[in-house]
């Protein structure tokens, strides 16, 4: 009779180290919440596309509308040389704004823009060709507008600067400056400049129409009177002299040339002469633009708009500008970055702004614009515009830093083209506003993300706690040998893993109530089958009373034999069962385990003399000199005297059987960290490997038929055996709070069992 | 006058044998397979022994409602429980109801008769006065064979027929070892060491009840138990009271 046992046991497969755990899979999962904010930023990206095409489209608004002020009124143009087909630079002069007052002291270091200055060399000859020399005369020059008042510079290099003779009555017999232009009248006028010595200097007159005085002197410069509204300063230089000068507003038409003529040597009549144009015939000057007062009154009333305006003539210079580029962000720079409220939160809401604009490119209050040459302005748009259609162009700032959109709308007159209005804005508006959704994108995002990981992450670790937890009490439910220890708790969770949890503990409170019918069912087997053996026994009993003659024969005593053998059987199989009663009503006691050992083996030694017995009790070399009482105390355990001389009587018997005949069985009593060792070493057979794990279940049993039949002791001979030896081996040494182990000894010759009980503590003493 | 002996048995077979093999000893024999049965009848007129088995058909305790139920009757009544269940748990709750003895069906027939003899005889020493030749004295116990009696320092100390048996068998030799097989030949029982153990220990316990002291039931390991003497001293004051 064999009852299977059922062992769990869990494959080593699934203890691999790496755990890919639930935890790990949902953090995973959750790295998925990252494509929402790229999302996000992807839209906020559209949506300033889209801001940007309004921007445009407000912009082209703004210019049309400004150029619709300028529409159909020639006026405002015609004195913008707006008859040329083209203009020359050089020749077409313009006049930039001056927006700090020019002293006119010869010292250029007033001027802004100096760089804008042209030099003019041999390309601006008119007169000399045939001595011309680099060296010999060239000069830098500019003009700009200042109030009522146009300046103008010339830097002139000069290798001999021949000054006018002191008694000299002619004044073009030196180095001088040639000025004519049209007077808003449409007077011709010339002047020339020349002195005597550096210094002020006034402009004269010159007759320009000198064939009425002197017919043979065509060429002569007859001065008429000093003009004193045209002065300057003369001062030498190391490369030559530098004029400075100013004629008012008032004298001036469009028309404006100036030359410089060189002569290297006093009374000789032979000069070179450089100018911006021919200067002796009206229809010969070169023009002059000067910003247009009227348009810029106009344009004034923009200044306060989000735009920089340009207006230009159809050359694409500038004729009047408003507003600030840096200034102008746009529309949507008017929405104001929302203050930061006053709220427990706020310190951490400044940190991630910090962070914020790290990430996120804010807009340069301080960028440079220095593309634009005011006297010429460039670009697709423009150019667009001066054909007559509207354009609009997106530039980088020449740092690199700022982005500005750029409209341009034509003005017409009379069907022409005399001009465009050109607005300019930067994106810095919609950068903000743009960083501005950026940054409260992110703070949602964060604080989405933030939560939704967190509370993945908690889901996750309370399943997955609540898996483990119950793989633990899975696994403490059964013991090594498969039996039911501890029942798995009834969870009241309606998840799939409280599912699980009731599954598992009504699987295992089953498994424990039919482990329980197999643990009873030996003895509630002896139980049913006592009746019917005292059936048998009481009915032979009686034949033997009353047949006499019965008792010696021969069935008669097999019949008897064989009773008795069932009915030993019987008590057996219940041995265990009885025992396990009756040790749950047992009280523990303290006693000395080393006089129940020694006791045990002389009796043994007594009852099996073919057998020999060595016994060593190392438990006391601990303490040789102590007297008999603390001796005893040393070696108390707690437990039952009587339980573990049936425990010795059993691993006794076991170490008789298995053991080979005349070797000697060695019991060794060692006493090591309050615990005791008994050792029971026999030679003999060893253990079945694959039994080695159930030798102390019930029922199971390694003898042999031959074996037994092979032993002397009669007595033994008749026992039958159930395996239960061992087991309540088991049971008594649990009872004392130790275990028995049988294994193979070192030398592989024999067998050992070793029962570990703990001694009592010292206090309990 | 024959006696009465009332076997309340639920197996046909065993009541059967029980009641021929009885009434072939000369018993008179009153045989109940069920409770009902066997308390009307018997409340009605007590018999001089029962035999009572635990499990009654369909009532698992059965046995011991009855035994209580005789009990209450009459205290001197000697009851005997024939059972098959063998656990420490039925034994202890079967003697504590009250009965005289507590033997497993597998006992043999004349186990069975002698601790019928003896009951009776018991009984009927009760009603002699006693002989003193009888009885064995060792230091403080003194074992009354006539009559089943065992008295610790003059006090009485209720034993059953099988517990008596055992005492008188270490008694009788004081200080040798009797091994457990020699313990159930004397005491008429076949049963494993272990039931022999736990028969020592009631009876240890029942001289503990009037003596904490008690020491005399001596196991020794691996053999079987003695009878020790007692420390001289208690020897000295026990003498000097029964001369007192």
């Amino acid at each position: 009779m064999t009852i299977n046992r059922f062992s769990f046991k869990f494959p080593s497969l699934f203890k691999l180290k790496f755990r890919f755990g639930l935890r790990i899979k949902l953090f995973l999962l959750s790295l998925f919440l990252f494509a929402i904010p790229l999302l996000g930023y992807q839209y906020v990206w559209e949506m300033e596309k889209y801001l940007r095409i309004g921007q445009e489209k407000t912009l082209m608004g703004t210019v049309r509308a400004v150029a619709t002020a300028l529409h159909e009124r020639p006026k405002l143009f015609n004195r913008q040389a707006s008859f040329l087909p083209n203009v020359q630079k050089g020749r077409d002069l313009y006049a930039y704004p001056i927006v700090d007052p020019i002293q006119l002291d010869g010292n250029l270091n007033d001027w802004r823009n100096q760089d804008r200055a042209l030099n003019y060399q041999n390309d601006y000859l008119i007169e000399g060709h045939d001595i011309y020399q680099p060296q010999s005369l060239s000069f830098k020059h500019m003009v700009g507008k200042y109030r009522e008042h146009l300046y103008a510079y010339f830097s002139v290099t000069d290798d001999s600067v021949v000054y006018r003779a002191e008694n000299s009555l002619k004044i073009d017999q030196n180095d001088l400056l040639q000025i004519a232009f049209v007077t808003p009248a449409g007077d011709f006028r010339r002047y020339i400049i020349s002195t005597k010595k550096e210094g002020w200097v006034t402009a004269y007159e010159i007759n320009t129409n000198p064939s009425a005085h002197s017919p043979l002197h065509s060429t002569d410069n007859q001065p008429i009177a000093p003009e004193n509204r045209i002065q300057g300063m003369w001062i030498e230089t190391e490369q030559g002299y530098t004029i400075e000068l100013r004629l008012p507003l008032s004298l001036l038409g469009s028309q404006l040339s100036f030359a410089i003529s060189d002569i290297d040597e006093p009374n000789q009549t032979q000069k070179i002469t450089v100018g911006t144009s021919q200067f002796m015939q009206a229809d010969q000057l070169g023009t002059v633009l000067l910003p247009s007062p009227e348009i810029e009154r106009i344009l004034k009333g923009l200044d306060h708009s989000e735009s920089r305006i340009w207006v230009v003539d159809k050359h694409g210079r500038v004729l009047a500008k408003a507003g600030d580029i840096k200034n102008s962000d746009g529309v949507w720079g008017k929405m104001t970055k929302p203050e930061l409220t006053d709220s427990w939160y706020r310190p951490v809401q400044q940190q991630l702004l910090s962070i914020y604009n790290k990430i996120l490119t804010t807009p340069p209050k301080d960028f440079k614009d220095q593309l634009y040459d005011v006297g010429q302005l460039e670009g697709s748009h423009i150019t667009t515009a001066l054909q007559g259609e509207s354009g609009a162009n997106w530039r980088l700032t020449t740092d690199n830093k700022a982005v500005i959109l750029s409209a341009a709308y034509p003005i017409f007159s009379d069907g022409e083209v005399k001009g465009a209005v050109i607005a300019e804005e930067t994106t810095n508006g919609i950068r903000s506003l743009r960083n501005q959704a950026l940054q409260s994108w992110f703070n949602i995002i964060i604080a989405v993300m933030g939560l939704g990981t967190f509370g993945l992450f908690v889901f996750a670790s309370r399943t997955s706690n609540r898996i483990r937890a119950l793989r633990n009490q899975t696994e403490q439910a059964i013991d090594d040998q498969g039996k039911i220890i501890n029942p798995i708790a009834m969870s009241n969770a309606s998840d799939e893993v409280g599912d699980l949890q009731r599954s598992f503990a009504l699987m295992v409170q089953r498994l424990g109530q039919y482990t329980q019918y197999l643990q009873g069912m030996s003895a509630s087997l002896s139980h049913e089958l006592r009746t019917p053996v005292a059936v048998v026994k009481s009915s032979l009993e009686s034949l033997e009373i009353d047949l006499p003659a019965s008792q010696d024969n021969v069935y008669m005593h097999r019949a008897k034999e064989g009773v008795n053998r069932l009915s030993t059987i019987l008590t057996l199989m219940s041995e265990a069962t009885r025992l396990e009663q009756s040790l749950q009503n047992t009280e523990t006691v303290n006693y000395a385990i080393d006089e129940v050992v020694s006791g045990c083996v002389q009796g043994y030694q007594l009852t099996q003399p073919q057998q020999d017995f060595t016994l060593s009790v190392d438990s006391l070399s601990e303490n040789p000199d102590d007297n008999l009482l603390s001796k005893l105390k040393v070696n108390q355990v707690n437990g039952g005297p009587e339980l573990f001389a049936q425990l010795l009587d059993k691993l006794l018997a076991n170490a008789v059987e298995f053991s080979t005949e005349n070797t000697i069985i060695d019991i060794n009593l060692v006493h090591k960290n309050d615990v005791f060792i008994l050792t029971i070493s026999n030679t003999g057979e060893l253990l079945p490997v694959a039994m080695q794990d159930r030798l102390f279940d019930s029922m199971v049993s390694v003898r042999k038929g031959q074996q037994a039949s092979q032993l002397n002791n009669e007595q033994h001979n008749e026992q039958p055996h159930l395996g239960l030896g061992l087991y309540i081996a088991q049971l008594i040494a649990q009872f004392h709070s130790g275990k028995v182990e049988l294994v193979n000894n070192i030398d592989a010759t024999g067998v050992d069992a070793i029962v570990t009980i703990p001694s009592i503590k010292n206090n309990t003493i | 006058m024959s006696r009465t002996i009332a076997i309340v048995e639920d197996d046909v077979s065993i009541r059967k044998n029980y009641t021929e093999l009885l009434e072939k000893q000369g018993y008179k024999v009153q045989a109940y397979s069920n409770r009902k049965e066997a308390q009307l009848a018997l409340t009605q007129k007590l018999p001089d022994l029962a035999i009572i088995d635990i499990g009654l058909e369909d009532e698992i305790d059965g046995g011991f409602t009855l035994c209580q139920a005789l009990r209450q009757l009459s205290s001197s009544l000697p009851i005997i429980f024939l059972t098959a269940r063998d656990n420490d748990f039925d034994t202890v709750s079967g003697l504590r109801m009250g009965a005289d003895d507590y033997l497993t069906k597998d006992i043999s027939l004349p186990h069975m008769l002698a601790r019928i003899a003896a009951l009776f005889r018991r009984i009927e020493a009760s009603n002699k006065p006693t002989s003193i030749e009888d009885n064995i004295i060792t230091g403080s116990v003194t074992l009354c064979l006539e009559r089943m009696l065992v008295h610790w320092q003059q006090q009485l100390i209720e034993l059953t027929v099988t517990e008596f048996w055992l005492v008188h068998s270490l008694v009788k030799v004081p200080g040798h070892v009797k091994s457990r097989q020699q313990l159930m030949e004397d005491a008429k029982v076949f049963v494993d060491d272990s039931t022999i153990t736990s028969h020592i220990k009631r009876i240890r316990k029942k001289f503990m009840v009037l003596d904490k002291d008690f020491d005399c039931i001596d196991a020794v390991y691996g053999m079987g138990y003695r009878w020790k003497a007692e420390a001289k001293s208690d020897i000295e004051s026990n003498a000097k009271s029964t001369v007192n």
